[in-house]
């Protein structure tokens, strides 16, 4: 299988604001968030982070998308350097996390076609994605309604439609069902099994074991920023169920037992 | 390019969508300026208004000083009363129904004919009583016009020289035209360089801070436009809205400047030729675009809208301290106009004058670019630091 996602000894150290230091009670005014994370996601796969909150997931999916760098390490993405070719990178991927928000103002009509644009799709073929992805998410009727008014479930599928709006070959999808209702966390869990069946490589991050067990293909369990688990789904459970395991595997990283 | 394009179409689109925003950033500011200029040169100049004054023996040769033209209402209109009923007029000063009580020695008339030296504040000098409302426009304004008559006729007795008589020649050099260029020069800078600033603070900070504040920007850094391209659809899309705001005030400041001056419009139309407008509109589009700069600097580091407008305000006070220079100073010093927005300043303040260098105009807009280029690459830099863009 052909590696679509490289992590190698990726480190990230953030440096506290004063507030932020009485709340984590830092003597140090520091915070390592990952300490030498390496792992390997392929071509067609659903690759999970699975990890208690603070574990440094969402960091990681974060400097994979190129919001911020690693101190140190090297990460690829559909074979470009996160560090070095950015701009390929981010035109490789699609990123979706509750931290990137859709302004309120404008219509998910406009915002499509805006970001469509960005990404360098012609005006027709802006016209024909957004077709497709609004009738298969239901946006059709909400089109024209400002996103302020819409409800976060709707926001959430608009959000994703437009974080895949130029048909990536790597998406990256940070706690994808997080504050979702019932319904709208199934559409969107079937439809990441949809992308997966169309040769998509999904890399997801999440603290939800269900999740795990019902999309992923390889997982890796992060613990304080280090890598304590990786494998196959299979792999990492060992016979077990995936909460079992975890909590296994989070004993013997916290306790050393 | 096609990037750029599309970040200046959406803050456009996020701005003139937005009715509210329209009509509070580029309508209202001009439209108020403009009103509220007018009502108060209606108020400064208005002089419809008669006064009315009841007087106390009544000097004529007092009176004589406010007779009406023929065919025109006097400004001043005297009601004779007896000195028994002084104290019922104070009441009705203070009642409003009348403006001042004015209360003359009996033989004024005789005093000013042939009266002698009288020290001030000396036992036996005479004295003309003025009782009026203080907190009344109209009685003090009534008020100041008779001191003001009062003191021309003492003068007139005492006269020893005239100075600038109107047969004997003196007075300004300048004509009146330059003389109203002048004051101009030394306003006009303050309030335009207000004006932009005030029309930048508008949009800006909510384009930049308020973007971060709501996680959308985030949004926009994971699609494959450049933060340089960002950058700049932003610095230039923000530029062209505060220009408007800008343009919005500065054409309510114009059109109501000569009714607040006591002039007409057309005198101002006409004072400026085609080439100083253009002077004027390029250093206004240089001056806003090292403004945005630097407020969208300021507002990348700030968390919020509410903190971007804290760091803008000190750099406001300097721009207008810097917008004040020109009423203490001007200068046509070559290498004064490679300072930042006191360039601006310095170049309005000529072209009003009617004596602006080709030259320093060209220093300072390249200078000014050089500054917008080194602004937008910092800002540029900044887009791409995560502690700054991710400091929520």
């Amino acid at each position: 299988m052909q590696e679509i996602i490289r992590a190698e000894d990726i480190r990230k150290t953030f440096h506290l604001s004063r507030k932020q230091r009485q709340i984590e009670r830092s003597k140090t005014g520091k915070k390592v968030a990952l300490d030498g994370l390496s792992f390997t996601a392929y071509e067609g796969e659903i690759y999970g982070l699975l990890g208690p909150n603070g574990a440094g997931k969402t960091t990681m999916l974060r400097i994979l998308s190129t919001l911020i760098s690693a101190d140190s390490g090297e990460a690829f993405v559909a074979g470009h350097s996160v560090s070095r070719e950015p701009d390929k990178v981010r035109a490789s991927i699609g990123f979706l996390t509750g931290e990137l928000k859709l302004e309120d103002f404008f219509t998910p009509d406009y915002l499509f076609g805006f970001f469509g644009r960005l990404h360098g799709l012609p005006e027709e073929g802006i016209r024909a994605r957004k077709e497709e992805l609004f009738r298969k998410f239901g946006i059709d009727a909400y089109a024209q309604v400002k996103v302020a008014d819409l409800s976060t479930g709707m926001k959430q599928k608009v959000s994703l439609v437009i974080s895949i709006i130029h048909d990536p070959s790597v998406i990256i999808f940070d706690e994808p069902t997080n504050g979702l209702d019932v319904l709208t966390a199934k559409v969107v869990t079937d439809f990441l099994l949809e992308l997966k069946g169309q040769g998509k490589s999904i890399i997801l991050s999440t603290h939800i074991f269900s999740l795990v067990e019902k999309l992923c293909d390889r997982v890796g369990v992060i613990i304080g920023g280090r890598m304590a688990a990786e494998g196959t789904l299979d792999e990492v459970r060992g016979g077990k169920s995936m909460e079992d395991a975890f909590f296994d595997i989070y004993k013997r990283e916290v306790t050393g037992k | 390019m096609k990037n750029i394009l599309t970040i200046i179409s959406k803050e456009f689109a996020r701005f003139f969508k937005d009715r509210r925003l329209v009509l509070g950033t580029l309508l209202l500011p001009g439209l108020l300026i403009f009103l509220l200029y007018t009502l108060m040169g209606s108020v400064l100049y208005d002089d419809s208004h008669t006064y009315t004054v009841k007087a106390v023996h009544l000097s004529p040769t007092f009176a004589q000083i406010f007779a009406a033209e023929e065919g025109e209402e006097p400004s001043v209109r005297f009601e004779e009363i007896a000195a028994s009923e002084a104290e019922a007029a104070k009441e009705e000063i203070l009642a409003g129904n009348c403006d001042a009580l004015i209360v003359f020695p009996e033989d004024f008339d005789a005093i000013l004919a042939g009266g002698s030296y009288a020290p001030p504040g000396g036992e036996n000098t005479p004295n003309v009583q003025i009782w009026y409302d203080a907190s009344s426009g109209n009685s003090s304004s009534v008020y100041s016009l008779m001191r003001s008559a009062l003191d021309t006729l003492e003068d007139n007795i005492s006269n020893r020289f005239d100075v600038n008589s109107p047969a004997a020649g003196g007075g300004s050099l300048t004509s009146g035209e330059e003389a109203a260029a002048s004051f101009y020069a030394q306003l006009m800078p303050f309030l335009i360089l207000t004006l932009l600033f005030s029309g930048c603070m508008g949009v800006a900070p909510e384009s930049i801070a308020g973007e971060k504040e709501r996680g959308t920007i985030a949004t926009l850094m994971v699609t494959p436009v450049k933060r340089s391209e960002l950058v700049v659809g932003k610095v230039v899309s923000l530029s062209v809205i505060s220009a408007l705001s800008a343009i919005s005030s500065f054409i309510g400041t114009f059109l109501s400047m000569p009714k607040l001056m006591g002039g007409n419009i057309g005198d101002l139309f006409a004072a400026y030729s085609a080439w100083e407008y253009l002077a004027l509109f390029a250093v206004m589009l240089s001056a806003v675009l090292l403004i945005v700069s630097l407020i969208s600097i300021l507002s990348s580091l700030a968390k919020s809208v509410k903190e971007a407008t804290t760091y803008s305000v000190p750099l406001m006070i300097v721009v207008m301290l810097v917008g004040l220079s020109s009423m203490l100073f001007t200068t046509s010093v070559p290498a004064a106009h490679l300072i930042p927005i006191f360039n601006c300043v310095q170049v309005m303040s000529a072209i009003f004058a009617g004596n602006f260098s080709a030259v320093n105009l060209l220093i300072a807009l390249g200078s000014n670019l050089v500054y917008i280029v080194l602004l937008v690459f910092a800002l540029a830099r900044m887009f791409k630091s995560e502690r700054i863009m991710f400091n929520r």
